[in-house]
Order: C-alpha cells, then sequence, then structure tokens
C-alpha cells in the first residue's frame, strides 16, 4: 500500500540516480587515481603546514595526517568537503521532492485522497530517500576500495566504512529533514533552503569554532562536527554518528507527525 | 456502517485565516443509492466541501462522515470504499497511463482487475503513452477510471466532464446512473445545471460558501430561467408576450426579441409568439449566476 509510493519514488528518479552514481563513481575514481602523483611530492605537506589555520580546518588537514598519505589525501579531497555536498545535494534534492514537490504539482491530492494514513506517506517517502543515500555511498565507498590496491591508498577497510557511515547520517539527516519540512509547510524552497542552510552552517561551525571562539559552544549542534571531519586520518566519532542518525530518525518521525494536522494546499 | 448515510455533514465549516469563509456551516445529508449534484458557481466552495469530505483539509468546525465513518478521526477507513475524481487532476506525467493505474491500484491494495479493464474500453482511454502526451480529455478519462475501478460505494467527482467531448459526457453521465442503480452513491459537483440535470436526482446549491438550496432537478429546472431570442418576419407588439407569467421582454429591436422566461412559461410564451410569423427562435438555459441572481437573490451579497 504505502510501501507503493517508495515504489514509485525510486522509479521517478532512477534515471537521475544512475547520473549521480556515474558521477560520483568518476569524480571519486579521478580523485583516487590522482594520488601516485600526490604521493610523491613531498612539498605538498609544507605548502599545506604554511596554509593559514582557517583554511587547514575548512578542508580537513587538521589532523595531523599528512595530505600525501592516502587517509589525509582523501580526508582533504573527498571527506573533507566534496563527497558531504554531493551526498547532501542529493539526500535534500530527494527529500524535498518527496513531498514538497509532489504537492507543489499538485500530485499529493489524488495520493492523499486514497486510504493510506499520511504518516505511512512520509515514512514510505523517506523508505525511498535512504536507500537513494546509501545506494550513492555505497558506490563511493566500491570505487574507493577499488582503486585502493591500484594505486596504493593503503586504507584500512573499517575506516573506510565508517567514513560511509558517517557520509550516510549526514545523508539521512538533511535528506530527511527536507522531508519533514516538506510535510509540515506546503513550500518547497523552504524544504531546500532549511536543510541547505543548515548544513552550511554546520560546516562552517564546524570548520571554524577552533578559531572563533565565540562558536565554540556551539560545536555540538553542528553535524559535520558530531561525526568528524577526517574520517580516515583522524576517525570517525561512531558516538556523534550515532547522535546524528537518532537525530535524523526523530526529523523523520516529526514530520510523520506534523503532516497528519495540516491542510493540503490547493493545487 | 450499515444503516448511515453515504455523506452526512453537520455544521461543517472552513474558514482561512479570518476573514475566508470557504465553508459556512454545511449541513447535508446524501442517501445511499443517489446521485447528488453540488452545483454552484466557481469559487463557491465546492472544492472546499469536497476536499473536507476526503480528509485533505481540516474542518474549522463541524464534522462530516461517509458511511457513518467520521472523516478526520475515521479518515482512511472513511476513504476506503470511496472513489475521488480531483476537479484539478495531475497525474505522474512520465507514466504511461496503464503504468499509472498499476501505481494507484497497488497504493489502494484492492482493485477489481476485471472492472477496470472494462472501464478503460468504455471509455476508450489511451494506456499506452506517456501522460504527459495525453490531452486534457485522455488525462481525465484515466481519472474517472481509477475513481471506479475498485467499485466503490461512492464516488466523488469534482466537475468530472470537463475536457471530455459529449459523447463521453454521455457515456459517463451513464456510468453513473449505473452506479447509482446499484446502490451506490455519487457526488459530482458541477457550475453547470445542465450537465447535472440529466444525471443527478437532487441537487444542492451552493453560493458563496453557504448551502442555499437543496432541492430535486425537477423542481430546479421548473424555476430556471431560459434566454429566448425570437425573430419574427415584422416587428411584433411584444406587450401580449411580456404579460405571460415570468416573462421579461429585455430587448427588442425591430424584429428580434430577446426576453427571459422560466421552462414553465415556455409553452405559453411558443403559443402567444406563434400567432405572428416566426423567422427564428433561440432557447438557451440561462447560466447558473444567472438563476443564482433570479432564484436567491440576498440583498446585502453581491458576491
Amino acid at each position: 500500500m504505502a510501501a507503493e509510493l517508495a515504489r514509485r519514488g525510486l522509479r521517478d528518479h532512477r534515471r537521475a540516480l544512475v547520473g549521480w552514481c556515474l558521477g560520483v563513481a568518476v569524480y571519486v575514481a579521478l580523485i583516487a587515481s590522482i594520488f601516485p602523483s600526490i604521493e610523491g611530492s613531498p612539498e605538498l605537506d609544507e605548502l599545506i603546514a604554511s596554509y593559514p589555520d582557517v583554511l587547514k580546518s575548512l578542508f580537513g588537514l587538521e589532523s595531523g595526517a599528512s595530505i600525501t598519505s592516502g587517509a589525509g589525501y582523501l580526508d582533504a579531497e573527498l571527506f573533507g568537503l566534496m563527497l558531504p555536498l554531493l551526498v547532501l545535494v542529493l539526500a535534500i534534492g530527494s527529500g524535498a521532492r518527496a513531498i514538497a514537490g509532489e504537492e507543489d504539482a499538485g500530485r499529493l491530492e489524488l495520493v492523499l485522497a486514497y486510504p493510506l494514513r499520511r504518516r505511512d506517506a512520509v515514512l514510505a517517502k523517506g523508505a525511498a530517500v535512504a536507500v537513494e543515500v546509501l545506494v550513492v555511498c555505497a558506490v563511493a565507498g566500491f570505487v574507493l576500495l577499488a582503486f585502493d590496491p591500484l594505486v596504493g591508498l593503503d586504507l584500512p577497510t573499517t575506516r573506510v566504512l565508517e567514513a560511509l557511515a558517517s557520509l550516510v547520517a549526514l545523508g539521512l539527516l538533511h535528506g530527511w529533514l527536507a522531508l519533514a519540512v516538506g510535510a509540515t509547510v506546503p513550500s518547497r524552497a523552504l524544504a531546500i533552503g532549511l536543510p541547505a542552510g543548515l548544513a552550511a552552517s554546520a560546516y562552517l561551525v564546524n570548520g571554524l569554532h577552533g578559531l572563533a571562539g565565540w562558536l565554540d559552544p556551539f560545536r555540538f549542534l553542528s553535524s559535520f562536527w558530531l561525526v568528524g571531519s577526517s574520517p580516515l586520518g583522524g576517525g570517525v566519532d561512531l558516538v556523534g554518528v550515532l547522535v546524528v542518525l537518532v537525530a535524523a530518525l526523530a526529523v523523520l518521525a516529526a514530520g510523520a507527525w506534523l503532516i497528519e494536522r495540516r491542510d493540503l494546499q490547493t493545487p | 456502517m450499515p444503516g448511515s448515510a453515504a455523506i452526512e455533514a453537520f455544521g461543517l465549516s472552513k474558514t482561512y485565516g479570518r476573514e475566508i469563509r470557504a465553508l459556512v456551516g454545511l449541513d447535508l445529508r446524501v442517501e445511499r443509492g443517489e446521485v447528488f449534484g453540488y452545483l454552484g458557481p466557481n469559487g463557491a466552495g465546492k472544492s472546499t466541501t469536497i476536499r473536507l469530505l476526503l480528509g485533505l483539509i481540516r474542518p474549522t468546525a463541524g464534522r462530516a462522515s461517509l458511511h457513518g465513518l467520521d472523516t478526520v478521526r475515521e479518515g482512511v477507513a472513511s476513504r476506503r470504499s470511496t472513489g475521488y475524481l480531483p476537479g484539478d487532476l495531475r497525474l505522474a506525467d512520465r507514466l504511461t497511463g496503464s503504468e499509472q493505474l498499476d501505481s494507484l491500484a497497488r497504493l489502494r491494495g484492492a482493485v477489481d482487475e476485471r472492472l477496470r479493464e472494462e472501464l478503460c474500453q468504455r471509455l476508450d482511454v489511451v494506456l499506452d503513452r506517456p501522460i504527459r502526451q495525453l490531452s486534457k480529455g485522455n488525462r481525465q478519462k484515466l481519472g474517472i477510471v481509477q475513481a471506479f475501478m475498485h467499485r466503490p460505494e461512492l464516488v466523488v467527482l469534482d466537475e468530472p466532464t470537463g475536457g471530455l467531448d459529449p459523447l463521453l459526457q454521455a457515456e459517463v453521465r451513464a456510468l453513473l446512473r449505473e452506479t447509482a442503480a446499484d446502490g451506490r452513491t455519487v457526488f459530482l459537483s458541477s457550475h453547470s445545471l445542465d450537465e447535472v440535470q440529466h444525471v443527478a436526482d437532487r441537487v444542492g446549491i451552493i453560493r458563496s460558501g453557504r448551502l442555499v438550496d437543496v432541492d430535486s432537478v425537477e423542481r430546479l429546472r421548473e424555476r430556471s430561467l431560459r434566454h429566448v431570442t425570437l425573430t419574427f418576419d415584422a416587428p411584433v407588439d411584444v406587450s401580449e408576450l411580456a404579460r405571460l407569467d415570468g416573462v421579461r421582454v429585455a430587448a427588442v429591436d425591430g424584429p428580434h426579441v430577446r426576453l427571459s422566461a422560466p421552462e414553465t412559461a415556455m409553452d405559453a410564451l411558443v403559443k402567444a409568439a406563434a400567432r405572428h410569423r416566426i423567422v427564428d427562435l433561440v432557447s438557451q438555459p440561462a447560466d447558473l449566476e444567472e438563476i443564482f441572481l433570479e432564484l436567491y437573490r440576498e440583498p446585502d451579497d453581491g458576491g
């Protein structure tokens, strides 16, 4: 019944999802295949040592892992910004489309007139968002592990899995937030803007809290800080990942609860 | 619930913000096996009523039930044996017609496959093309099929025949009559009395969010106006026409006479006119807004 909505959500987006997977795979492969030339340039470490602290902390270079090591390099080039960014754009887009986008297009009218609970509809759409996030993260991890022996990244598999787990947690939190916002208010702009703004602030707080003292107390609110920003070199904070996952579930549950109480917008 | 009416509303109201009273204290009872026409001009509150009945919006006050099941507290159960055609139907553009129907069938859980096929054949539905390539009428047909394909006890249709050609309109009307003959219930909204009068048993008239009248179609037709344009071969004295009960002469232009008359006066009108040589006679139903102005004139309300 409501599971049909998850199926449909994935089906409607399958081409785009394939595109995302290809893009992420190519990007990860490209970054990985450049590594041998980075590895052979120890002067890069000196260059980075001369970077201002702000840049270092924003790009995940503060963990001490050298950028000429596989872990340090991938933290800086993939996990510090690009991979979370890609996953978040996918997750937020998917979450916002699921309810807010459908309502905007007037397609929710017929669906919610069917005998199904609105909260089940939200949960089914949430499952579809989760599948998309998981698939893209899995593709990134698969490509990374496939390239590891070829270019000598020398990554411990558990670290890679943990890094992917933190990526999934970030994706779920923001994707489900987009879904929940759309479930609560009939605004696609807000469903995209709110999680995007939250992610950007979380990223900045995580990068800058050490330098701007007044931000320091807020670091607990930053999802990026919670999971740890140099997952391969510095390790993932698994408790933080758990906290982010719990927050994600709470947000999804809130969306499922709040949609029951409101009027559907006239198409 | 056996014994309970198909639709019941008690003081059902919807207010947006503080000002906009989309529906005010609707009391309504639609019996099983009835075709009920819900008539009103655009923006009168027809769709608001329907969306309240289907639990898409929540009442500000009052309550409603379908087959005795409360539309808010027992929303899912109340919609189980209900079919709905939205006034502004939006389907999944990228799916084909049959994929869309498959998807909706899975969403509902229980669909009579044979019935669905029969309906598609009967309405000549285009099933194998993406919906975005379909005309409005062909989309509407898909909407009608999905509203009927699970053999619902109650079908709620918001302006069902929009975009359909006359032949299909007749087919849909036949479908509605059969549904009622089957003991099931049809609730259809329209802004056109002509559309409703051939199919409905009773008609509710809504204006500015208020149900102003519920009447049988016959009684309403008797009271409803016709616009008549008579063309004689020479100018005539119109006073003998104007004397007839209910007839009002609107304009005289040489041999052309425009007047309005209730249906009950038509016989006398034609006989009186026939004393002269008639070149042409055109009779048209007045639109609903005019009927409202005539029948339900509210001195304090211009809208």
